[in-house]
């Protein structure tokens, strides 16, 4: 097997995982549940951008994957202290 | 795989319209922001892929968070 075919399955072992893993966030009780969830499927996607880029051999493509980094973490701040928030006034 | 990801879309934006509690409309939101920027990605597009992460995921997400909270504080006295 060579090397492009190998990066072309595990991205798509990513993907499969991040889908299979969205039932997390669909169906979660608490919302708790669905922002770890969030938290998973964000981790998957992110190595799956970082794999493209290396299988494509463009180092332009890593900087998708920065600037997701950067900013999903802070939306996952922002929804873990809106919900550590309501949670303390109950 | 664009095939997959486009019936993703279709399906997370049905879950989102149908849902009705705030904070599960915002989670979702950001999971779909997520897909698209895979999406325009694999597309070869990284530029858009750039903007939508940075909007989408982060910006948005704040946002939407913030309104919420400020509405509750208004509608509870």
């Amino acid at each position: 097997m060579n090397t492009q075919a190998a990066f072309s399955v595990i991205i798509y072992l990513f993907i499969g995982s991040g889908v299979i893993s969205l039932y997390r966030v669909l169906s979660g009780p608490t919302a708790a549940d669905r922002l770890i969830g969030l938290n998973i499927i964000s981790a998957q996607i992110l190595a799956v951008l970082v794999l493209f880029a290396a299988m494509e051999n463009m180092h332009v493509y890593l900087d998708v994957a920065l600037v997701y980094d950067i900013f999903g973490f802070v939306g996952i701040l922002a929804i873990a202290r809106y919900t550590g928030k309501k949670e303390a006034l109950k | 795989m664009t095939t997959l990801l486009l019936a993703l879309h279709v399906l997370l934006a049905v879950i989102i319209l149908v849902s009705r509690n705030m904070l599960t409309a915002v989670i979702l939101l950001a999971v779909l922001s997520l897909f698209s920027s895979l999406l325009f990605f694999i597309l070869h597009a990284p530029d858009v892929a750039l903007t939508e992460a940075a909007v989408g995921a982060g910006v948005s997400t704040f946002l939407y968070i913030w309104i919420i909270r400020k509405t509750e504080m208004e509608i509870k006295p």
